[in-house]
């Protein structure tokens, strides 16, 4: 027998798939991993009938609940042999570290944590509505509102292990009939916990409507058969273009794309953070997890610190000060939070490198060790690569007003940090009107309430589900005929 | 010219380094303008001696050029024993782009000199500059009144970028070219191929700070030996590099949806429309000069240097009404791809070498960053000067690939005849060289294979999907949005 190699299975409605397996992968120097043959199994992707929603609705929300707080401990990875060989394979393909991907399996259990999901749920579309009809009296007629499961296509991102399983416990909730297409940089995770969920419990509906799967994105033969109005109502795909740009050719009535843009985020900060010693060094702690957290692969971590505090040399000298600090702060960050990244990217390499040639405008700190850099403007200019930040390299950049900043706030901006609270209310509401959709105390990007509420500007747990409409007229409308008929006022 | 530290350990060579001397300061009078000598030199007598020129030059350029000291420090790098070992010293092509781009905005020109004047070994600062008012009038300055004649270019990504070329540089290169161009390989010069004037085509402008402007005048130089007479194009006015640096920003705004947010002064933004105007009428210009010097110049000796559409659409429309076999046969045509994401006809070179009377049309690679252009020969490679040392760097690690077998890497060159800057970059370009290929031309200099890539098309994963935004993510991110509901 030869060697194990890496496995991302398909897991069909509470079925399986190991066999047919076809290698995937393996360009510019990623592991290649096995997976079920996806035209071999194209039919048993989707859901056959809309007729079969029904058993989702022979079970209540807490039933839901329930299932989903077993399947939790079950999560636990010293007792989940799917987990260990799923993270071990993980390590080649993640774009982060041991340590980082270790913390992020640790920490999967506690997601499912039934009180958390409850409050999720009722905050987002609120749970009366996804349990029966919330009715009111309007216009002379009850309305009522349900919020019932949609058929779903799932095209998730790979830059963190938890999205596959927030997508489960998305789907589970809504009563949604859900298939994940897992990412090449994440193609095990989701199988396992599938695989968890089949083992606990193979019958249940909840199982029986997750369809976990790989193919290559752009797959057009396989694609143009499944994404179809008649097999699929939604598709929700995150971030990368390459499998959202083929997306696109199948949208047509009947499937609507709720598309999770690609994104970044950035940071403002008062002329206080510069002012004290003991300011800088706090400022410097927030500043290094809003960035350096996760090795910052996500979208919510900060890429562009904007200060405001001037361009003056002698305000640029605290700012070199400040930059030294952030640099010492990621450096302190616990290996399970950061560590020095995987691969830097020689690219970004180069360009830090050749900046700090050009030391009369930028300072460099760090970054010649692969570990990451601070890189300190000098002028309100940011780099001219900063659209390429990433790796753990962070541009603090000086600036006169809070003008110049919001300039730079825009449709792709999703999380601002802010710091001090007095920029809170304005930075807010002026960053809204910018684009930006997310807004925390500048230090606590990463250490909120997690993906609870809207996401990106946009409501995707309420655009999950299919909004629905039921009417009845109240005792003593005129109907359409008769001798009312005429006097009937019809209104949209 | 050189300063001559003591040597280092090894003793020193002073034939080898007199002759790297030669070819570092005149390389083409060195080899009696002989294009088949200079591309059928020994490849190991070719790499001792650009060895020597490395070292000469590093000694001498770390004295003058700033940048290049703090990158030699900063690698404690002061002697090198082998080409390779220069590789840590080559400047990435960002570096000439690496000012704040607010001080272009701000018009802060003395303050760009500054940092100019630690890229080249002159000293644009010197130059006052205080009243001037756009890049136009900066750069001329500059080049009025130092040795230096800016190269400027535009990014679309909305940054510009300013090569510190010397006058001396440009000439160099046009020499290159005409060396290289006018003679057949395997021949030896012709007297005309050396003295005659050449009428000069450019259908582009006469004058500009971007290679595509300032060619036109080093052309009538080098080709027409400096007569007007000779020289023709089609654009008697000065390409813009205001204008190109708007453009640029425009676009780049344009593709993040806010064409508001771009902050140009006003009296450029006043100009946009001309500019687009004479765009729009460019093409048809363009052709309209290219059918009047068919009829002016039927069967003289001419040099074109165009882009191969532009030339492809004048022979087509040629052969359509019947003609052909306008230019003498010794004319040289170097087109150019040019035209990005404008795929080229399958008949280009077919119809333009009947319809010019030309055996072939010749293609070359090179780049404002260097004075050498490498020339495609007859087996569809770009044979590199001898006086330009190639690198291939890994991707990955940015270290120099084997000097043999066959690699693929970012390409970078060292090019000792650099006058004011420092000679070694790194480009953004994805090349192929098999070292130990003997081309079947009969040139026995290094040569390129044809397909060059642009490194940042060719990287980008599977289908790895991340939440975190780049500037492709983004592009392709309007191409969907501007394809929905179209």
């Amino acid at each position: 027998m030869m060697a194990k190699r890496p496995i991302s299975y398909a897991v069909l409605r509470g079925k399986v798939i190991e066999t047919d397996l076809i290698e995937f992968g393996g360009r510019g120097g990623d592991i290649s991993f096995l997976a079920p043959d996806p035209h071999k199994i194209a039919d048993q992707i989707p859901l056959a009938s809309p007729r079969l929603m029904e058993d989702l609705y022979s079970i209540s929300f807490d039933q839901i609940l329930d299932y989903l707080a077993e399947l939790g401990p079950r999560l636990e990875l010293g007792r989940n042999p799917y987990l260990q060989e799923a993270l071990e394979y993980s390590y080649d393909t993640a774009p982060t570290t041991k340590p980082i991907m270790d913390a992020f399996y640790h920490d999967l259990p506690f997601m499912f944590d039934k009180e958390r999901i409850r409050k999720m749920v009722d905050f987002n579309i609120g749970i009366d509505h996804l349990e029966g009809w919330v009715e009111q009296q309007l216009n002379g007629s009850t309305v009522g509102i349900r919020a019932y499961g949609s058929r779903q296509l799932h095209i998730v991102a790979g830059n963190g292990p938890v999205l596959g399983a927030l997508t489960v416990i998305r789907g589970a909730v809504t009563r949604g009939d859900m298939i994940v297409k897992v990412p090449s940089n994440d193609p095990f995770t989701t199988g396992a916990i599938a695989r968890t969920m089949v083992d606990m419990a193979p019958d249940h509906p909840v199982t029986k409507h997750l369809a976990v799967a790989y193919w290559r994105g752009g797959d057009e033969a396989l694609e143009s058969k499944i994404y179809q109005p008649h097999n699929i109502e939604k598709i929700c795909a995150w971030g990368g273009f390459a499998s959202v740009k083929h997306v696109t050719k199948y949208i047509q009535p009947g499937i609507e794309l709720i598309s999770l843009d690609p994104k970044r985020s950035a940071s403002i900060v008062g002329k206080e953070a510069i002012e004290s010693e003991e300011a800088m060094d706090d400022v410097a702690n927030r500043i290094a997890a809003d960035f350096a957290t996760g090795n910052q692969v996500a979208c919510s971590a900060s890429r562009l610190v904007y200060v405001m505090c001037g361009t003056e040399d002698e305000d640029i000298e605290k700012l070199k000060q400040l930059g030294q600090k952030t640099y010492d702060a990621m450096l302190r960050l616990p290996e399970v939070i950061s560590t020095k990244p995987k691969r830097y990217d020689p690219d970004l390499k180069r360009q830090v490198d050749t900046l700090r040639l050009n030391d009369d405008f930028y300072t460099v700190v760090g970054g010649r060790d692969d570990e990451g850099a601070v890189l300190v403007s000098h002028t309100s200019d940011r780099v001219d690569f900063w659209e390429y930040l990433a790796d753990r390299t962070i541009n603090i950049i000086p600036v006169d007003t809070l003008d110049e900043v919001l300039d730079v706030v825009d449709a792709y901006t999703q999380t601002v940090g802010i710091w001090p609270e007095s920029l809170w209310d304005t930075v807010r509401h002026k960053g809204a009107l910018h684009g930006g959709q997310r807004f925390v105390e500048l230090g606590y990007g990463f250490n909120g309430a997690g993906l609870v509420g809207p996401q990106d500007g946009i409501e995707p747990m309420r655009r999950i589900v299919k909004w629905i409409v039921s009417e009845k007229p109240l005792p003593g409308r005129p109907p359409l005929w008769g001798d009312s008929a005429k006097d009937v006022k019809m209104l949209a | 010219m050189a300063t001559t530290a003591p040597p280092q350990g090894a003793s020193r060579d002073t034939t080898i380094e007199r002759e790297a001397e030669r070819w570092m300061n005149d390389p083409y009078e060195h080899f009696g303008y002989h294009n088949t000598r200079i591309h059928t030199l020994p490849r190991e007598e070719v790499e001792a001696v650009q060895l020597a020129a490395m070292n000469l030059r590093l000694q001498e350029r770390r004295e003058q050029v700033q940048m290049l000291a703090k990158l030699a420090d900063g690698q404690g790098i002061s002697q090198i024993s082998s080409l390779d070992e220069m590789a840590p010293l080559l400047m990435p092509h960002d570096i000439y782009k690496s000012y704040p781009v607010s001080l272009l905005a701000k018009q802060q020109f003395a303050k760009l000199n500054s940092w100019l004047t630690k890229l080249t070994r002159y000293s644009p600062e010197d130059v006052d500059v205080s009243q001037c008012d756009s890049i136009d009038s900066w750069l001329t300055k500059v080049r009025d009144e130092t040795p230096l004649d800016v190269g400027a270019s535009s990014g679309s990504s909305g940054t510009c970028s300013f090569y510190p070329k010397s006058k001396r540089d440009y000439r160099l290169s046009m020499t290159g070219m005409r060396v290289q161009l006018a003679q057949k390989f395997g021949e030896d010069p012709k007297p005309g191929d050396l003295e005659d004037k050449i009428h000069a085509i450019i259908p582009l402008y006469k004058d500009g700070h971007a290679s595509m402007g300032a060619f036109g005048k080093y052309s009538c130089e080098i080709f027409a030996k400096g007569d007007p007479d000779y020289w023709h194009y089609c654009f008697d006015f000065k390409l813009s590099s205001d204008l190109m640096w708007l453009a640029a920003r425009l676009r780049a705004a344009a593709a993040k949806g806010d064409v508001s947010k771009v902050d140009v002064p006003p009296s450029l933004l006043a100009r946009r429309e001309e500019w687009e105007q004479s765009q729009k009428d460019m093409p048809n210009q363009q052709l309209a000069f290219v059918n009047r010097m068919i009829k002016e110049l039927q069967g003289q000796r001419v040099f074109v240097m165009s882009t191969s559409n532009l030339l492809y659409a004048a022979a087509k429309r040629g052969l359509d009404e019947g003609l052909s076999g306008v230019f003498a046969p010794d004319s040289v045509f170097m087109g150019g791809g040019g035209a990005k994401g404008v795929p080229l006809p399958d008949d280009l070179e077919e119809v333009i070498e009947k319809f010019f009377n030309t055996k072939r049309m010749i293609s070359s690679y090179g780049m404002t960053e260097m004075n050498s252009f490498s020339v495609l020969c007859d087996h569809d490679r770009y044979h590199v000067l001898p006086w330009v040392t190639v690198f291939l760097l890994d991707l990955e690690t940015g270290q120099p690939l084997p000097r043999k077998g066959e690699q693929t890497g970012r390409a970078a060159f060292f090019d000792m005849t650099a006058d004011s800057c420092w000679g070694g970059l790194i480009t953004g370009d994805l090349v192929t060289v098999n070292w130990d290929h003997q081309c079947e031309c009969g040139r026995t200099s290094l040569a390129l294979e044809k397909k060059i890539n642009r490194v940042s098309e060719v990287q980008g994963g599977d289908d790895k999907i991340s939440c975190a935004a780049t500037p492709q993510a983004q592009a392709e991110a309007m191409d969907f949005l501007t394809g929905f509901g179209g």
